[in-house]
């Protein structure tokens, strides 16, 4: 059944890289997660005021005396953030690109499969994947919430963080999808999802100490991801509209792009 | 035109930086003939190809394959049409079996007896996973997947470099069986030898132009062939000296070699005066001629 299109023959690709990415950042995710009740303490406070206010805000680190500040900076600010850009940026890269890259392209798109859908479905496989390592953290820490002595956090809250971190993956897997797709360069696709994701994380938590470099916090998809604190005060609306709008635009410039040109080979 | 399975007109590709891949490509395929499309690396062959089945646009000029436009209707027209490329790459971590189910899907499905029919014919073992097999093996899955659904329309790229006699001789009557249900083959190739047991015409294309095309019938016509003649008793060379076409005589005792171009009729009448012994007569060596081809310069162009 998995043989009977491109999109559930994409995800059958994936049946084995898809189980160790879940696997990984659930990992991840979960040992920062178990960590808290350790941080938690007085003697952990009293260290942590230690460094400067600039440092922790480099960290996305702000408040490290709460469960959602230590949540939202040490698991969802930095670690689970990076691991699905570079997870997601991989799937992009992959969809059109690397299959044009080894030549193999060419015979799929030699059968009676339109370019449009055949983007359209690996990159509807890559979102998949994503929505899967979504689903599966925010299953986890909401059953592990009692143990890790996370209540505070609801379960609204651990939606909303998901939810936003999905679509923050599905931003980078589109851009490198379109990168890819446009031009049939992966390393061109790496390249440019890569160097946007440290430009926009350093736009986030580096630049904005800079005063006069304020404003490029609001372009960075980490704000858009992580602004208004989605774990305290749920879905955050502009953050969720900029995401999904800027995926959307990108994978439409993808599909269009690569419906037009000429396939290397 | 209804009888023509593939036809360009003035057909250009230029790539990037002004090469050129194309510099106006007329080309008329006839339902149901094989047609060997010959040329050196470089020429255009894979371009055509490649403009063919959509996977390029041309620059300019009209491209009908199958009373169909490649751009405007893609993917109808690729139901129709299988295509092996003579370097058949897919990620080989998938057994045969499971690359030619999807592909067959895309279809719109293959019975699995007719996959297991050709994997039989080819002895390609299915369940083996892709990247354990050899050149030769992985060639047999593309050439399954070209022809299981027994498309009206075969795109064949350099199909069988790399292929092993026995499949080379499969490969050919492939070729012949799916001309005598009703298909048209299009195959590309560097050597003549690659489509002389299978194409009725050849079209030579240079420098992205097609310089000539002719029926292989009237190439061999035309071709040269060694002769040699060992009789019983004397005979007088100067007797085959006359023989229209026949040159290049040498006699070492009761052998005769030379050249034969054109009908063997008059040297067969000549040597009929003597007793003949022996008479071999090799196959014409068609890469000669088309060698003759190459060599000519792009403006002495073979109205086709």
């Amino acid at each position: 059944m998995f043989l009977r299109d491109v999109y559930p023959k994409a995800l059958w690709d994936a049946r084995r890289s898809l189980p160790g990415w879940t696997l990984a950042i659930a990992a991840v995710a979960l040992m920062y997660a178990a960590f808290w009740p350790t941080v938690n303490s007085p003697e952990m406070a009293d260290a942590l005021a230690a460094y400067p206010d600039g440092v922790l805000a480099a960290f996305n680190s702000g408040d490290l005396g709460t469960a959602q500040g230590y949540l939202g900076g040490a698991v969802y600010g930095l670690l689970v953030p990076l691991l699905v850009a570079v997870f997601m940026i991989a799937a992009g890269a992959r969809a059109v690109a690397g299959d044009e890259e080894a030549g193999t392209l060419d015979l799929v798109l030699a059968h009676p499969v339109s370019r449009r859908g055949l983007a359209l479905q690996r990159l509807g496989a890559a979102m998949t994947g994503m929505a899967v390592v979504a689903v599966v953290l925010f299953a986890l820490l909401v059953a592990l919430r009692a143990p890790f002595e996370l209540e505070t956090v609801t379960v609204g809250g651990f939606l909303a963080m998901n939810v936003q971190l999905a679509l923050f993956g599905a931003m980078f897997g589109a851009l490198a999808f379109a990168v890819g797709a446009a031009t049939g360069s992966k390393s061109l696709a790496l390249g440019v999802s890569a160097g946007v994701a440290v430009l926009a994380y350093l736009a986030n938590s580096v630049f904005p100490q800079v005063a006069a470099l304020g404003w490029t916090r609001n372009v960075s998809p980490f704000h858009w991801y992580l602004g208004g604190e989605p774990l305290t005060n749920g879905l955050q609306w502009g953050g969720v509209a900029a995401l999904a709008g800027t995926t959307v635009v990108l994978a439409a410039v993808g599909v269009l792009r690569f419906g037009r040109r000429d396939i290397g080979g | 035109m209804a009888d023509l399975a593939i036809s360009t007109q003035d057909l250009v590709k230029t790539y990037g930086r002004g090469t050129r891949g194309l510099a106006g490509l007329d080309l008329e395929v006839r339902t149901n003939e094989v047609y060997g499309y010959l040329g050196p690396n470089g020429a255009g062959k894979s371009t055509t190809i490649r403009i063919l089945l959509d996977l390029i646009r041309a620059t300019s000029g009209t491209v009908r394959v199958l009373g169909l436009d490649p751009r405007a209707d893609g993917v109808a027209l690729r139901r129709r049409i299988g295509y092996l490329a003579g370097d058949f790459v897919v990620d080989g971590r998938q057994t045969s079996r499971q690359l030619l189910t999807y592909l067959g899907n895309l279809r719109g499905g293959v019975p699995a007896a007719r996959i297991a029919e050709l994997a039989d014919r080819l002895d390609l073992d299915l369940d083996r996973q892709i990247r354990g097999l050899s050149k030769g093996n992985r060639q047999k899955a593309g050439v399954i997947q070209a022809f299981m659904h027994s498309p009206e329309l075969l795109v064949l790229d350099e199909p069988t470099s790399g292929l092993d006699p026995f499949l080379q001789q499969e490969f050919v009557r492939l070729v012949q069986e799916a001309q005598r249900e009703g298909a048209t083959v299009f195959m590309s190739s560097h050597v003549m030898s690659e489509v002389q047991h299978t194409a009725d015409r050849v079209g030579i294309i240079r420098d992205g132009r097609l310089v000539a095309v002719e029926s292989v019938e009237s190439l061999r016509a035309h071709a040269v062939r060694s002769v040699t003649l060992t009789f019983d008793g004397g005979f007088d060379a100067a007797d085959f000296a006359r023989v229209p076409g026949f040159s290049d005589l040498t006699v070492a005792g009761p052998t005769l070699r030379g050249r034969l171009a054109g009908h063997t009729d008059e040297l067969v009448k000549a040597a009929s005066r003597y007793t003949v012994r022996d008479l071999l007569c090799e196959e014409p060596d068609l890469e000669e001629i088309f060698f003759h081809y190459y060599a000519r310069p792009e403006a002495d162009h073979v109205p086709a």
